[in-house]
């Protein structure tokens, strides 16, 4: 910790800091570099996130299930739906935070996009009856996965333009308020008046998702494609190739999806247009005073949010297959959306999609998990939701993703002063003795920060309830 | 989608499909070398031979069945899905309906109660094979029960899910399980689209549904309040709610020959009825609350404490447990439906009731007969079709005459997987008459099965398409 930064004044080991941030840049050498290098490039998350995803079920089924074995069975594995829908809530929440975490707007309604789009791509794909204020019409039944995807999308997109500029004229509060009652407008309409199309509180599952471009099925396992590379390979058993194995098509279609989606909102984010909507949530005075059309730049940021919201609804509906009011459009999904986002990290592009596995884990998994002293979890998982959020949100205030960057840094950190040990081993352990000092220093900082966090709290709970005469 | 999605052993199991060398052999690792590898298999495809469930003694002897959904079942337990609401409003159903799940897993692994006097049962597990659960919380809401049962299918290898009490959920989750291929036991679903426009093979349901509330419920208020009336309903805005009212107006309608005034749909989960209570108009005579759960528990009170109940009759077409306790002051005299009760004088009744009563401290209600109920017969009929291959279960369990669940002679109709049974039509009781705090109800009539029901062309069954076995 005292590593932190370049201040050789700190201690007298100063020096060694030094040292070991050269010794590091040698450890690496080209393939240091070829990272480094990589890192450098605006396109890196993207191309780790497309490696990760082909692991992603493996680690999930496989490595939560040897997880859960090692435990004794309580109920933690992952499963192959699972995969996909961490993908399609984090394809939400990464377009959730180009309003949140960049411009700063915080949206309660963006399930009115996301039910839109997953009702509109049902609708597109079914041959139900609908019947409305005494129209009737029969549905088109368009199965083709991409069809549905698109109409889905562009009815989201539709509708998220004039809500945005309806709601972008008002801030804070009443903009998340007035985002809020639209969503409620749509639910209302959908289980109520509206039901003879949406088939009200009973859902609506006359879904029928059709093969991708006329050639696979979505349930089919990646598998079949195996003969297409497995003779490259030969007998040799990569273990994650196995993943392929139990992965459905649909997942890879989700995946690639996640991946365009990522592309997109990247290099929105790392284009000067992105710029501005990060100089919105900085500062927004400043950048009507820069002379740029504030109000058209934050509905472009809403509307961009609500057509990924609804990118995600439509596929979201195509792997239920079911669709309710109360998950497409009530605003406790848009209270999600929020949660994710900010329990990830809204700080940065990725970040929300791991509140999505983390919201999603827990409201799949761990809601049908037993663990001794409390027993079958079953629903309190909002609970637990709860606990972690507060726990990630006061102690990592850079959301799940900030700590696990944090954590990489720490490591990456450890590993090269452990390098350095070993080719410096006689100045080792008055480094070590110093670094450990350093530790300490830092987790009293750290104490020191979170107690005076925990003092302003209370009191202000305190004065909230008239103790104290206030702070 | 119209394919199952494959699961992760029925892809490991089928891998050998693409040919594939590499993974065939992994495959096998996975199985633990069941399967030697050698890719002679052909998969998961129609009549495959890759069932490769090992030990013929294991399944019953019956190894040449291709796997499906779940099948075949592998090690020596088998898991059943357990879906019940833990919250909304249906959660107090769902409390004791896992009182019976629990207490028929516990009966099938070591005996004890019905397993111990039904023959098909033996006490050692289903097909020798130890009976173990997962639980999941429906939370009253179709889309979160149809993501648990998933759960369950692909992750926990269930061969059968069971629960839900709302139709909604019901509904949901059998349309999934048809798709699966895994076998769904209704628990409490009483709408008529769960066995009529909305059946599927998969599902079977014990519970009666709402057409047989009218025909039961009809002739007993007829009698019991004369015809010439006029009714005004209010129902919950979903499936069950609204074959509910539609069944109630063509009986009240045809055999009582009343007349009715309007029906109202409320939300499902609407804790204040007072503005819909206002509008009852002043020339009803009677008031139906087809509400059910935490939502009569709600209805009936209220409208009580508005005075509807001293100028009007009420009627509570189906009543359970949590309302009649709620409003138990105001229950009195007061007529509906329920599935079953406590009380009844019959063999498997008493023996259920004990072995609850010794375990819980309190006798079961009828949702928890339900779940006890289905969860025996499926194993039941595993047991007489000796194996786990879901389209010789479901055979085996279609047009099945059985007369030990409780309420005398049944038929589980093949056509459309509903069982025909008796209905008790029962009464609120008075306070005073009462011996505890879960005696709450007269039965009024045991509706014998043969004044019930329909033909297969008639009533919520003519629009029944069960859909494929999965084998065909």
């Amino acid at each position: 910790m005292s590593r932190d930064g370049d201040t050789p004044v700190e201690t007298d080991g100063g020096t060694v800091v030094d040292d070991a941030d050269s010794g590091s840049g040698s450890i690496g050498g080209p393939i240091g570099e070829a990272y480094r290098s990589l890192r450098e490039n605006e396109f890196s998350v993207v191309i780790g996130s497309a490696l990760f995803l082909v692991v992603f079920p493996y680690l999930l089924i496989e490595g939560m299930g040897m997880l859960n074995e090692s435990l004794g069975d309580p109920g933690i594995g992952g499963y192959e739906g699972l995969a996909s829908l961490v993908l399609i809530y984090g394809i939400i929440v990464i377009g959730f935070n180009l309003l949140l975490g960049y411009t700063e707007l915080l949206s309660f309604g963006h399930a009115a996009f996301f039910g839109t789009a997953a009702y509109s791509a049902a609708l597109l794909s079914s041959t139900a009856e609908i019947s409305f204020a005494g129209f009737s019409a029969t549905m088109p039944g368009i199965t083709s996965p991409i069809a549905m995807l698109v109409f889905g999308t562009a009815l989201a997109t539709l509708l998220a333009w004039p809500i945005g500029f309806m709601s972008i004229r008002r801030s804070g509060v009443y903009f998340a308020v007035l985002t809020l009652t639209f969503g409620q407008m749509l639910y209302f309409f959908a289980l109520g008046p509206g039901s003879g199309i949406t088939n009200g509180d009973n859902g609506f599952s006359d879904v029928n998702v059709g093969s991708l471009l006329g050639m696979v099925d979505f349930g089919e396992p990646v598998s079949q494609f195996g003969a297409l590379y497995l003779p490259v390979i030969g007998n040799f058993e990569i273990p994650f190739l196995v993943s392929l194995d139990y992965v459905p098509i649909e997942y890879v279609f989700v995946a690639v999806l996640f991946l365009l989606a990522l592309t997109v909102a990247n290099r929105i984010v790392n284009s000067p247009y992105g710029l501005i909507f990060e100089a919105l949530g900085e500062n927004e005075q400043r950048v009507e005073f820069v002379g740029l059309n504030v109000f058209r730049y934050k509905l472009m940021a809403f509307i961009i949010s609500g057509a990924f919201a609804g990118m995600g609804g439509a596929l979201f509906v195509m792997h239920e297959s079911f669709i309710h009011p109360a998950t497409a459009l009530y605003w406790i999904q848009s209270g999600d959306f929020v949660i994710m986002t900010v329990l990830g990290g809204t700080g940065s592009l990725i970040g929300p999609v791991f509140g999505a596995f983390i919201f999603e884990y827990i409201a799949n998994v761990i809601s049908g998990a037993t663990i001794p002293v409390i027993g079958e979890i079953g629903s309190l998982w909002r609970l637990i939701l709860g606990a972690v959020f507060v726990f990630i949100v006061w102690v990592f205030p850079r959301g799940a993703y900030g700590a696990l960057v944090d954590l990489k840094k720490f490591l990456v950190r450890a590993v090269e002063s452990l390098v350095w040990a070993v080719r410096n081993p006689s100045e080792a352990p008055g480094a070590f003795t110093d670094w450990l000092r350093g530790v300490g220093r830092g987790i009293a900082t750290w104490l020191r920060g979170v107690g005076r966090g925990v003092t302003s709290r209370v009191r202000g709970m305190l004065s909230l309830v008239g103790v104290g005469g206030g702070s | 989608m119209e394919d199952s999605r494959p699961t992760r052993r029925d892809v490991v199991k089928g891998s050998a499909a693409a040919g594939a060398v590499g993974l065939a052999g992994l495959a096998g690792c996975t199985q633990g070398g069941q399967n030697d590898g050698g890719g002679g298999d052909d998969g998961n495809g129609g009549g495959g031979d890759d069932d490769g469930n090992g030990g013929g003694g294991d399944d019953g002897g019956s190894t040449e069945y291709p796997s499906l959904g779940n099948f075949p079942v592998e090690g020596d337990t088998v898991t059943f899905g357990f879906n019940v609401p833990q919250s909304g409003s249906y959660s107090q159903e769902g409390e004791d309906e896992l009182r019976g799940y629990d207490l028929a897993k516990q009966h099938l692994n070591n005996g004890g109660g019905w397993v111990d006097q039904w023959d098909d049962l033996s006490g050692d597990g289903v097909l020798g094979k130890t009976v173990e659960s997962v639980n999941g919380d429906t939370a009253t809401d179709p889309d979160t029960a149809r993501q648990s049962a998933s759960r369950m299918i692909s992750r926990d290898d269930a061969i059968m899910i069971t629960g839900g009490s709302s139709s909604g959920v019901a509904i949901a989750v059998q349309e999934l399980c048809q798709e699966e291929k895994v076998q769904f036991q209704c628990c409490l679903t009483h709408s008529n689209d769960t066995t009529g426009s909305a059946c599927v093979r998969y599902s079977f349901r014990e519970m009666f549904n709402a057409y047989m509330t009218g025909q039961a419920l009809a002739p007993v208020v007829r009698d019991a309040y004369g015809e010439d009336l006029n009714f005004y309903q209010l129902y919950a805005d979903y499936t069950w709610g609204q074959t509910q009212q539609a069944s109630m107006e063509q009986f009240f309608t045809d055999v009582a020959g009343w007349s009715q005034i309007d029906s109202v749909p409320t939300p499902l989960g609407t804790s204040d009825y007072s503005s819909y209570l206002s509008d009852v108009p002043d020339d009803a005579d009677v008031l139906v609350l087809n509400h059910y759960g935490l939502d009569a528990a709600n209805s009936l009170p209220q409208a009580i404490e508005a005075g509807l109940d001293e100028r009007l009759e009420i009627i509570v077409p189906l009543y359970n447990r949590l309302m009649a306790q709620a409003a138990s002051d105001s229950i009195e005299g007061i007529f509906g439906t329920a599935d079953w009760n406590w009380k009844l004088d019959e063999e498997y009744t008493q023996s259920f009731v004990e072995s609850f009563q010794e375990e819980y401290d309190q006798p079961p209600s009828y949702a928890a007969r339900l779940a006890y109920t289905q969860t025996m017969q499926y194993a039941a009929a595993v047991e007489r079709a000796g194996t786990f291959y879901p389209p010789e279960v479901i055979r085996e369990m279609e047009d099945y005459e059985f007369d030990n669940a409780g309420l005398g002679g049944e038929l589980m109709r093949g056509s459309d997987h509903q069982a025909f049974r008796d209905v008790l039509v029962v009464q609120g009781k008075a306070p005073g008459d009462r011996d505890s705090e879960f005696d709450l109800l007269n039965v009024v009539n045991q509706t014998p099965r043969d004044d019930l029901g329909y033909g297969p062309d008639e009533g919520p069954a003519a629009e029944c398409e069960l859909g494929e076995y999965g084998d065909e």
